[in-house]
């Protein structure tokens, strides 16, 4: 721009400066840029490291050493490397596995139930036909704002016979119903998860239905399509992206089930003090007192919980590739 | 090697004690470093001062003796929390921090555990041989691992046989001294009906499991081989899993928690005629259920071979001095006070009903003296006690990390009591559940699974 105003005769030259003028600003410009990029993701690295990758590392380093002592374990300890020895012992340990076990089944019952229940409430929301939708929606969403310990609590209540109305209700109308006996322990878990998150996730789904454009669902109505068939096959659809993510993130969020349990652990011996992985984390440093055994499992079930949400993005990408190559 | 290490420590103890006797005073003041504080500490020169742990009921009473008859030491006494509620915990993490306490209370389950961590030191040198010829050889052998010691025994508690007497005598029912007996006085308990039975299956009881198996010479844990063996489902094991499976199956005991408020019920109307735990619950007892007075008795446990009695402990404290103790002469000197000093037990039982049978043998007649026999209908349960304590086979050995192996076997108990599993197969679940602990902490392991 400045070459312009100044004369022709020198011809080579002020190009040439005009260039390096030119590239000076372009470079402070991405040096300010930069600078600006740096200061504004300074907090999220400083955080990223201080509060994941400082304690990762930790772990794994505590996991690789032991206080050891030889023999029979009475003589002095000292701290040496036993490599992946602590892992071996988590791998064959037949109480963590049963968790991660237990856990899988959780998933399985828990994620669907999420994901359908959540969407459901969301479609009729979004279809109309609920009155005082507002209103609905705070008191669906009112229980997530309660912190899942006292969940916990209020449905440890509601479950511990003898003291809760519910089971004395029931009893009333002569049905026995032990919501803390063997095989309803896992129901009894997923009840409380789900009346925390339900309303959560549904107003996830509920923010991406109203982006959908007017226009299709208007379209979809001159082409016949009644509520329930916009709902299911044009709706739905149009939120997949949202979908998988609550899908994704209850995914995660299962695979670390700890609160719930371990409250209920306190009321009913069908809730073992290994009962998820989490739960032999927690027993394996404060009851165990064995933070090596305790940091290997907590890497495992970090490696294990990167790996399935990777092969669940994996998957979804390659439907989701198929279906437009199908297209 | 040790002896010359622990020669040295009396002596650094030995020097320390004035100095640090007026450290500790003058830190008490704020006023460390300089000399100032010369004028006030005066009072309390020479005199060391001690920390102690327990969760133990009657330490305040028997600390406040120890205190006012002794000038050179000082016990500083903090009641912490039951092992299972979090005394334990807190010790470790007391320990790793390195400010446990100069003595701690340590149960006889937990005490290999607080070994191997390291938590508590080597007193073979600082137990005189006074001190052990005054304790049952048998309380002594559950403290001392691989030729050394680590802790002194308070109390042995012999299992024994609590029966409701005047229910026994209602029915028409002897009691059982083997466990034939047992099993048949159990099945003319159940034919009275109104839900009574002779006793019950503990879902929460991997102690009382371990005394029973214990009597019945079992050896979950061996260490005589320079290695842990792991042998938690043993000949005597199975046969102690398989009796009482088959009462439970039979429906002739009820199987629940005895933490519980079932259980207070069970007992409280007498649902249940007989207990079946070491001598310190006789004074629980009496704690728990006043207006049942006179209507207990307690007789030995029922034997397999009454030719060759045996029996195993169920219950039990020892104090242990920590590694981190600067004074562990004076915490010896407390401790040994505590477990062998009439006064101690004086102070101990005069805190409320409590029947601990004491490992100092001598202080029996201090303890009979003291115990009311009114609830017990007149009966001398220190003479029953004391006949019962030499029954007790040595050579049981507890397990690194008791709690934990005891927490799977209690869940598998209480799944079997749902119906899912059986008694033996819960033994089979914690024996799996405890190798990867022990082999995580470096020990070296072999099992024996049958």
């Amino acid at each position: 721009m400045t070459a312009t105003t100044h004369a022709a005769p020198p011809r080579t030259a002020p190009p040439r400066a005009a260039d390096a003028v030119r590239r000076a600003a372009q470079r402070s410009a991405r040096r300010r840029r930069n600078a600006a990029a740096g200061v504004l993701m300074t907090p999220f690295f400083l955080l990223l490291v201080l509060v994941f990758l400082v304690p990762l590392g930790t772990a794994v380093w505590l996991s690789l050493f032991s206080a050891d002592e030889p023999g029979l374990g009475f003589g002095p300890e000292r701290t040496v490397f036993v490599g992946l020895r602590s892992y071996a012992a988590v791998l064959t340990d037949p109480t963590f596995l049963s968790g991660i076990g237990t856990v899988a089944l959780y998933c399985v019952i828990y994620i669907p139930l999420m994901v359908l229940g959540s969407l459901a409430l969301a479609l009729l929301l979004d279809s109309g036909v609920v009155r005082m939708r507002s209103w609905a929606q705070l008191g669906l969403f009112l229980p997530h704002a309660v912190p899942g310990i006292i969940a916990a609590l209020i449905w440890l209540y509601l479950y511990t016979p003898g003291i809760s109305p519910v089971v004395a209700a029931l009893a009333k109308a002569d049905i026995t119903v032990d919501f803390l006996g063997l095989h309803t322990t896992l129901p009894s878990i997923v009840n409380i998860a789900l009346w925390s998150n339900l309303g959560y996730n549904m107003v996830v789904f509920y923010a991406a239905l109203q982006a959908i454009p007017r226009e299709v669902l208007e379209a979809s109505v001159v082409d016949g399509a009644g509520p329930v068939r916009t709902a299911v096959r044009v709706k739905a659809p149009l939120v997949r992206s949202s979908i998988v993510m609550v899908a994704m993130f209850t995914l995660i969020w299962a695979l670390q089930l700890f609160t719930e349990p371990m409250l209920l652990h306190q009321a009913s011996p069908m809730v073992s003090t290994r009962f998820s992985p989490s739960m032999y984390i927690y027993d394996a440093a404060f009851s165990r007192t064995n933070y090596s055994l305790a940091a290997a499992a907590s890497v495992i079930l970090l490696v294990v919980t990167i790996a399935v949400s990777y092969a669940v993005t994996r998957w979804t990408n390659r439907v989701d590739s198929a279906k437009e190559t199908a297209r | 090697m040790p002896g010359r290490h622990s020669r040295r420590s009396v002596l650094a103890a030995i020097t320390a004690l004035p100095l640090t006797g007026a450290l500790s005073a003058c830190s008490g003041n704020g006023s460390a470093s300089t000399g100032s504080g010369s004028g006030e500490t005066s009072g309390t020169k020479g005199r060391t001062t001690i920390t102690f742990w327990s969760a133990l009921r009657g330490s305040q009473e028997v600390v406040d003796a120890f205190n006012a008859t002794h000038d050179h030491i000082r016990v500083d006494f903090e009641q912490i929390p039951a092992g299972g509620q979090g005394g334990y915990l807190k010790l470790s993490n007391a320990a790793r921090a390195g400010n446990a306490p100069d003595v701690a209370t340590i149960e006889y389950p937990q005490l290999p555990g607080f070994v191997i961590d390291g938590v508590v030191r080597d007193i073979t040198a600082l137990v005189g041989d006074e001190l052990r010829a005054k304790l049952l050889p048998q309380s002594l052998d559950q403290t001392t691992f691989d030729g050394r010691t680590y802790s002194v025994p308070l109390d042995v508690e012999p299992m024994v046989l609590h029966y409701r007497e005047d229910l026994f005598d209602e029915f028409g029912l002897d009691v059982p001294t083997t466990w034939d007996e047992f099993a048949e006085v159990a099945r003319a308990v159940r034919r009275t009906g109104a839900g009574r039975r002779i006793t019950v299956f503990p879902t929460d009881g991997m102690t009382l499991m371990a005394a029973l198996c214990w009597q019945a010479g079992a050896q979950w844990f061996d260490i005589s081989r320079g290695a842990w063996n792991v042998s938690m489902a043993d000949a005597p094991t199975r046969t102690v899993a398989a009796y009482w499976q088959r009462l439970i199956d039979e429906d002739l005991v009820h199987c629940n928690a005895t933490g519980s408020r079932l259980y207070d019920a069970q007992v409280g109307n007498g649902l249940i005629l007989t207990r079946l735990s070491g001598a310190w619950e006789a004074g629980a007892q009496m704690n728990a259920h006043p207006e049942q007075k006179g209507t207990w008795r307690i007789a030995p446990l029922p034997q397999w071979d009454s030719a060759r009695p045996a029996l195993g402990m169920h219950g039990g404290s020892t104090f242990a001095v920590t590694k981190d103790s600067r004074h562990p002469e004076a915490a010896m000197e407390f401790i040994a006070w505590q477990v062998s000093h009439p006064d101690a037990l004086k102070a101990r039982l005069s805190s409320g009903t409590s029947s601990m049978y004491p490992a100092a043998t001598g202080l029996v007649p201090v303890g009979r003296a003291a115990f009311d026999r009114t609830y017990y209908g007149g009966q001398d349960i220190y003479g029953l006690f004391e006949q019962e304590a030499r029954k007790i086979s040595d050579g049981w050995v507890w397990g690194p990390r008791m709690t934990a192996t005891g927490y799977i076997m209690q869940d598998a108990f209480a799944r079997a009591g749902a119906g899912s599993g059986t008694l033996l197969s819960a033994m089979r679940d914690a024996q799996a559940g405890t190798m990867p602990d022990l082999k995580a902490l470096g020990l070296a392991t072999t099992q024996h699974s049958t």
